[in-house]
């Protein structure tokens, strides 16, 4: 059965948002400050990704499931939402190390 | 009634042109003077500025970079449209980085932005102003029929088998979403067919029935070679709402353009994007869009699937008589490529939970996204089988990564995790295989590597 077609919620990857709940893929990303949002996938593993914060939009969106984005947060990044990580997976990284 | 145009010859409304089932309204061809037929030529040495030649006036043809002994390419766009859109010239410039040829786009929207039916037996006379050309070309420039091809978009892809009939041998025809009304189920005389080129290749993408679905394009094979991406009726990336598709990544023309069509426009994104990158567009020989779901019609055979687009003659079927449907997944938005892999898995675990399971590849060129394979309840010991279609052609696999979730919350902590995991590659039918150790609670990335 086709998911409920919403304007407002469970958005398709490429429609218009403001918030990233509104999203299927729970990332509404904009490339930056003047381009407007869209819903689009979240990062994969070694993609450049942004940490879970508050916001409703990201530069970079945050990692699939299962995944963490390594970034060392600084105060000033976290206000501008503009500190950039790279998406890694921990478990496999312990088991390597 | 006939009408008759010097140098193109004389066109009846009588049937099969009109007067059928298929086409009630009677309407006479407009002569070329009132259709303005321009073609705009671009090379390698002219790459954004086209010269406009005239086979009336052959000098403009002497005087442009046109040059005999190489493969001359010709776009036609389709109803409302207009040869200097960007998606003519744009393809033009994508060939270029390819291969050194003669790009023609060719405009008549003097003659498409008219009623339907009208643009419907306008096409005859651009048709043979075409044929007319390609006959000159060939005279003066020691041209083959081989060496033409003909893309056409919508009307246009008809317009190409106007040609095709006037032009013995001509090389090949390319349909991108042959128009359905006033050309679905009419003979072969009237519509593109596989006798009007050596190859015909079409690409289905809005094959829905016009009424009561809008559909535009034909669901009737018409070629040696039919493409039907996504089942060929329904777009990934068209569905958006209104604000979304309107205001286009590509700006507000794009997006209105879109909006009105969005379906019957893909058909040649995909081929421009298929230019570029030659085997993200496997087609998979299937009678059915169900058949090819479930995967009856997997993985390529050992010789290879054709490809959609612009390197389709490369992988011919044996036998040029019959008609062949292809199926195949693209992506949203572009690159519209995908590569397709068929998983087989055997689950373990201490007990048996619903579920939805995704998986990721690993290879030599990179990793894919997590991919969704199904969605049911997971038993320990059974074997399930599903299919990726990944936007990364991540190459030779290295490992795989599997991961599980409900949208429910599990007291018990159940785990599941992947005892053997065979992944096939569609293109040659290469095999992976992995394997996992232990089990995994929701939400928590299992690891799988070569066994």
């Amino acid at each position: 059965p086709p998911q409920e077609k919403g304007i407002f919620i469970n958005l398709d990857n490429g429609e218009l948002c403001f918030q990233s709940a509104q999203c299927k893929s729970k990332c509404c990303h904009r490339h930056d400050g003047l381009s407007l949002a869209r819903c689009t996938s979240r990062a994969a593993e070694n993609q450049e990704c942004s940490p879970l914060t508050l916001y409703g939009t990201y530069y970079r969106c945050p990692c699939e499931s299962g995944l963490h984005c390594d970034t060392d947060i600084t105060i000033g990044g976290s206000i501008t939402n503009t500190n950039f990580g790279i998406c890694i997976d921990r478990n496999e990284k312990s088991i390597s190390d | 009634a006939e009408v008759c145009y010097d140098r193109l010859g004389c066109f009846t409304d009588n049937i099969p042109w009109a007067g059928t089932a298929e086409r009630p309204i009677a309407k006479l061809p407009w002569p070329p003077e009132q259709i303005n037929i321009r073609f705009m030529l671009f090379t390698r040495q002219n790459v954004l500025s086209y010269q406009e030649i005239t086979p009336v006036d052959p000098s403009t043809i002497s005087a442009s970079n046109y040059k005999g002994g190489r493969t001359t390419r010709m776009i036609t766009h389709g109803f409302v449209d207009k040869g200097d859109e960007n998606w003519l010239k744009d393809m033009c410039k994508m060939m270029f980085q390819v291969e050194d040829i003669n790009c023609i786009c060719i405009d008549w929207k003097g003659g498409s932005r008219t009623s339907y039916t009208q643009s419907a037996q306008n096409i005859r006379v651009i048709g043979a102003e075409i044929a007319y050309l390609i006959q000159l070309l060939m005279n003066d420039y020691n041209q083959k029929p081989a060496d033409f091809h003909i893309i056409g978009h919508s009307l246009g892809a008809h317009c190409a088998g106007e040609v095709g009939k006037r032009i013995k041998g001509l090389g090949r025809i390319t349909g991108l979403d042959p128009a359905e009304p006033y050309f679905q189920g009419t003979p072969i005389e009237v519509r593109l067919d596989p006798s009007d080129a050596v190859f015909v290749d079409v690409i289905h993408t809005d094959a829905a029935p016009l009424i009561p679905y809008l559909g535009l394009g034909m669901s009737q094979a018409l070629g040696h070679l039919d493409f039907y991406p996504n089942g060929g009726e329904q777009m990934p990336g068209c569905g958006k709402n209104v604000a979304s598709q309107i205001v286009d990544i590509d700006g507000i023309w794009e997006g209105t353009r879109d909006f009105v069509a969005c379906n019957h426009l893909r058909s040649y994104k995909y081929y421009a994007d298929s230019i570029l990158n030659p085997d993200g567009f496997l087609g998979y020989r299937c009678p059915t869009v169900e058949a090819f779901e479930a995967g009856n019609c997997f993985p390529c055979p050992t010789k290879g699937c054709p490809m959609m687009g612009h390197y389709a003659p490369q992988v011919r079927p044996a036998t040029n008589a019959e008609q062949f449907k292809f199926f195949l997944n693209t992506g949203d938005a572009r690159p519209f490529t995908r590569w397709r892999y068929k998983v087989t898995m055997t689950l373990i675990g201490d007990r048996a939970v619903k579920g939805l399971t995704k998986v990721s590849l690993y290879g030599v060129n990179g990793n894919s996204r997590q991919h969704e394979l199904f969605k049911t309840t997971l038993r320990p010991d059974s074997t399930y089988t599903g299919y990726i279609d990944s936007e990364v052609d991540v190459g030779d696999l290295l490992k795989a990564k599997f991961i599980w979730n409900n949208q429910q919350l599990n007291p018990l902590l159940p785990k599941i995790g992947v005892k053997t995991l065979t992944v096939q590659r569609g293109k040659d039918r290469q095999e992976f295989t992995f394997c996992g150790s232990g089990a995994v609670r929701e939400d928590v990335l299992q690891t799988l590597t070569p066994c």
